[in-house]
């Protein structure tokens, strides 16, 4: 288990290593002037020096990226070119709002998704299969921010039930202000016992997560029924139904612990896929999140924010598959071996 | 039951029966009791009152046309904008944060729209003179005027910010032609030009005018990030409470405001909601969850001119939409070309399709309402067989390719460049669309391999101050050797003496600039080295019960929330 692990994390550094050269290089290729960027339409050539020496532009690109990995092992991530503001407290300040973002929208991807699956795999070829199996395609196919534009449209403005956009409403900080603790507004309300933020909240998270759920629930699903399916066809499975155990305890006691194995690492491939994949539902829910500063750094060129936020995402990926790697090898000792 | 044993080997597959009734009911009915508590508790949020003392004023469903009942606790105003900020420090400031500066911060005098019957509004200061020749300017400061940080308003707090702004303002340049600026009083600043200019203008500018504590100087000089934790040192009616990046800006009312007056109603405190989607503006407007949304949808917004809900606000505005020919390049170095295809479009259709119909044909390369525009400067009309004449004369064959580039991001220039292909196209002209991002366009425009220059360019106009002499009539056509905004790369010595004769009349004899001014427009329309499009409109929809919104042209990228109150 200890050398699995050294493997795996030698491997997450190789990565990781990998991504910052990839990103720094495919960011100077932008064909733009983060200065005249960061100045503005009226950027004076003098200025654009000016600023271009501020923000060490002009030095060589090989030792702009070391000077940045430099300063990146310590703690120092760069100052976003857009805010002024060191860029770690950029995204450290935005991450709990997307991760709830996302824990939410697993919330109802997973157990959704499992559940769909299992019941399409029971019924399969009757009508419940091919409804889960459409729910699942239409969910891995449409885009989440044209979901979301039809949510807004069918449950805000049409029926007037679930909020437009924002975290809360811009009320609460008014009536019920909520002391920011952990960042995690769900999380602060409840220990601050502070009710009516913790229902604000809610009610302002539901239509963004349906929207971010979809795709995994879709994916979840679809590999839940296939895998299941196989799993159902195995001997066991047949000979515990000849043997005339419930149904309720083969599919979920038996066949879903042996199937859930290939839907484990899907899922949490799909939490990787999240961390980026938040960007346009963010910004069609005005969510004060990750995914609104990294479509702001991208369009004005900031070249720390976007290597910050490129490695963020790629070291939630790597840690999450480290991650998932160990459940599987804790679950199926075979997995050890190889 | 007796455990499993090993099983038989079985012949075939077996089928079993399983029912979905199978299915652990308690798993079902935990779910269920726990979607209707987050229900129950979300729906309890929604309907809870506000408490008192911290209540605010409920932005009513679009349906009511006046306010709900306003409780005790701050009257707060909720604005929907996609103004970001690119700084917070007023000096460096010459972006969109302007919205917000505006509210925060003054200048010693602000200009008025131009149906007002007075030029100016006196701000920090309260009456200004100059020299017979303009060389002189002065300015009497207000008394008793204090800094949001407690700081008194002397004439050198104006002084130091007046060089601060000059030394290293975003909009530096039009502090230009000052010289020396002197506090000869406590209440008094004195200005010396290098040649003469309308400071008064200068002063009131949206950039680099703001009046700043010195406090506050000292320590953004001392630290460059001064401002940028959210700091705000002017002495406007309303002071930054909080922001969060990217987020929203809340400000409330300044209590030592000089300009507040008794028994007026204004806004406690404004909520500013980064919202950068005009669709989702328009959502919140609609839905009552803002009470002004500044960046309605163009396409959408003629839906709120029947609404009486709303009121349709339709202004012009300080925006225009300008052509460059790149007249080194052959056959553009052709006044007769450049005039064939000044003649070969439809501006009517330019304006209804760019401008979704808000908008005018502009008169010359200055908007309608700012100084020196005037109706009398020629205008091209399409006419297809003329331009056809001017393009034979001139020995241009059908099968001409030209390059036109234009901001991809803007709509404007997204949906009129087309027509501009199309009608060129009936002159058996070929126009190569080429979108780009803003500075690579303008990169591209001043390179130094001439021959990677564009044939056209479209670009926003709009000047930086209310002298459109000195800004767009210079800075768009003037000669330069390096380009800078002369982007048609245009030199015409006569049209060079007559700006900048006209530039030193502005400010010692106004109409004298202005007919000085409206000849060189005749000779830019005339030479045509580049388009004129049209003149853009502001237009937005207020409800109806919030009044006092006024649109200053003056101030493109601001709102003035001061004046704004409910209805009753």
């Amino acid at each position: 288990m200890k050398r699995f692990l050294l493997n795996r994390f030698a491997g997450a550094l190789i990565v990781l290593l990998g991504v910052s050269i990839i990103t720094f290089t495919l960011a100077r290729l932008i064909p733009s002037n983060p200065a005249a960027l960061y100045i503005g339409p009226r950027a004076r050539p003098d200025d654009i020096e000016r600023v271009s020496r501020q923000l060490g532009l002009d030095q060589p690109l090989p030792v702009q990226y070391l000077v940045y990995m430099r300063d990146m092992l310590t703690g120092d991530w760069g100052t976003s070119i857009g805010t002024k503001r060191p860029v770690l407290d950029e995204i450290l300040n935005r991450l709990p709002s997307t991760l709830e973002l996302i824990f939410a929208a697993m919330l109802i991807a997973i157990p959704v998704g499992i559940a769909l699956g299992v019941l399409s795999a029971r019924w399969r070829g009757r009508p419940p299969d091919i409804g889960v199996r459409l729910v699942s395609i239409v969910g891995v196919s449409l885009p989440a921010f044209f979901l979301a534009l039809l949510l807004q449209v069918f449950f805000f403005r049409n029926l007037h039930l679930l909020p437009l956009a924002g975290r809360t409403s811009s009320d609460l900080r008014f009536t019920n202000p909520l002391e920011s603790i952990t960042g995690f507004n769900l999380i602060d309300s409840a220990i601050t016992g502070n009710w009516v933020a913790l229902g604000d909240t809610t009610y302002h998270l539901i239509l963004p997560a349906i929207a971010l759920a979809a795709y995994p629930l879709g994916l979840i699903a679809r590999m839940t029924r296939s895998t299941m399916l196989e799993t159902l066809d195995q001997d066991y499975i047949r000979t515990a139904r000849a043997f005339g155990l419930r149904s309720a305890l083969i599919d979920y006691r038996l066949a879903l612990r042996n199937a859930i194995l290939p839907v484990l690492t899907v899922i949490g491939l799909t939490f990787g896929y999240l961390l980026t994949g938040s960007f346009f539902v963010e910004i069609v829910f005005n969510w004060p999140g990750l995914g609104t500063f990294a479509v702001h750094s991208i369009v004005s060129v900031d070249y720390p924010a976007i290597m910050g936020i490129a490695l963020l995402g790629a070291i939630g990926y790597v840690v999450i598959n480290l991650i998932v790697d160990m459940v599987q090898a804790w679950l199926d000792p075979r997995v050890r071996l190889t | 039951m007796r455990p499993l044993s090993r099983p038989a080997r079985l012949e075939g597959p077996v089928k079993v029966r399983t029912t979905a009734r199978e299915a652990t009911p308690r798993l079902r009915l935990l779910g269920v009791l726990g979607a209707v508590a987050i229900v129950a508790s979300a729906c309890g949020a929604k309907a809870s009152p506000a408490p008192s003392g911290a209540a605010v004023s409920a932005a009513p469903s679009v349906a009511e046309a006046t306010p709900a009942a306003t409780p005790s606790g701050p009257l707060v105003l909720k604005v929907a904008s996609s103004a970001g900020i690119t700084t917070w420090d007023p000096i460096k400031s010459f972006s969109t944060e302007a919205l917000y500066l505006a509210n925060m911060y003054e200048p010693l005098l602000w200009v008025n729209p131009p149906s007002a019957s007075e030029k100016f509004t006196p701000a920090i200061a309260t009456s200004w003179e100059s020299s017979a020749d303009g060389m002189s300017w002065t300015f009497k400061i207000r008394e008793g005027v204090k800094f949001h940080d407690g700081e008194a308003v002397t004439a050198d707090a104006v002084k130091q910010s007046i060089e601060a702004a000059k030394d290293h303002g975003g909009a530096s340049f039009i502090w230009a032609p000052l010289d020396t600026i002197t506090a000869t009083d406590p209440l008094t600043v004195t200005m010396k030009l290098k040649y003469a200019a309308p400071m008064d203008l200068v002063a009131a500018s949206l950039y680099g005018a703001w009046i700043v504590s010195p406090k506050a100087l000292a320590a953004s000089a001392a630290d460059a990030t001064y401002f940028e934790k959210g700091i705000d040192a002017g002495t406007g009616p309303y002071m930054m409470e909080s922001f969060t990046p990217d987020k929203e800006v809340l400000m409330k009312t300044f209590d030592g405001y000089w300009g507040a007056t008794a028994g007026t109603t204004h806004y406690d405190k404004v909520l500013v909601s980064m919202t950068p989607e005009p669709v989702t503006q328009q959502q919140m407007l609609d839905g009552g969850e803002v009470d002004l949304a500044l960046n309605l949808p163009t396409e959408n917004i003629a839906s709120y001119k029947t609404n009486p809900n709303f009121a349709f606000i339709e202004e012009p505005s300080f925006f225009n939409y300008v052509g460059y020919f790149n007249v080194n390049k052959k056959p553009l170095d052709d006044v007769r070309v450049r005039q064939a295809l000044s003649l070969a479009l439809s501006y009517d259709d330019i304006v209804t399709i760019g401008a979704q119909g808000y908008g005018t044909q502009s008169h010359g390369p200055v908007p309608a309402g700012v100084f020196p525009y005037s109706a009398d400067v020629p205008q091209y009309h399409q006419d297809l067989a003329k331009a056809q004449e001017l393009l034979t004369a001139a020995g241009v064959q059908p099968g001409l390719k030209l390059e036109m580039t234009y901001t991809s991001s803007n709509q404007n220039e997204v949906r009129f460049a087309p027509l501009i292909k199309e009608a060129y196209a009936k002159l058996g002209i070929d126009v190569t669309l080429t979108p780009m991002t803003f500075d690579l366009q303008w990169e591209r425009a001043k390179s130094e391999d001439l021959a990677k220059r564009q044939d056209m360019f479209l670009v926003l106009y709009w000047p930086t101050y209310s002298d459109a002499g000195s800004d767009n009539l210079w800075s768009l056509f003037h000669s330069s050797e390096k380009p800078f905004f002369n982007l048609s790369y245009w030199k015409n010595a006569e049209y060079d003496k007559l700006v900048d004769e006209a530039g030193t009349k502005t400010a010692t004899d106004r109409e004298a600039a202005q007919a000085e001014y409206v000849k060189a427009m005749d000779l830019l329309v005339d030479q045509a080295p580049g388009l004129f499009f049209y003149d853009t409109k502001f237009v937005t929809a207020i409800p109806t019960y919030l009044q006092g919104f006024q649109y200053n042209l003056n101030y493109p990228f601001a709102a003035f929330f001061y004046p704004m109150h409910p209805a009753n």
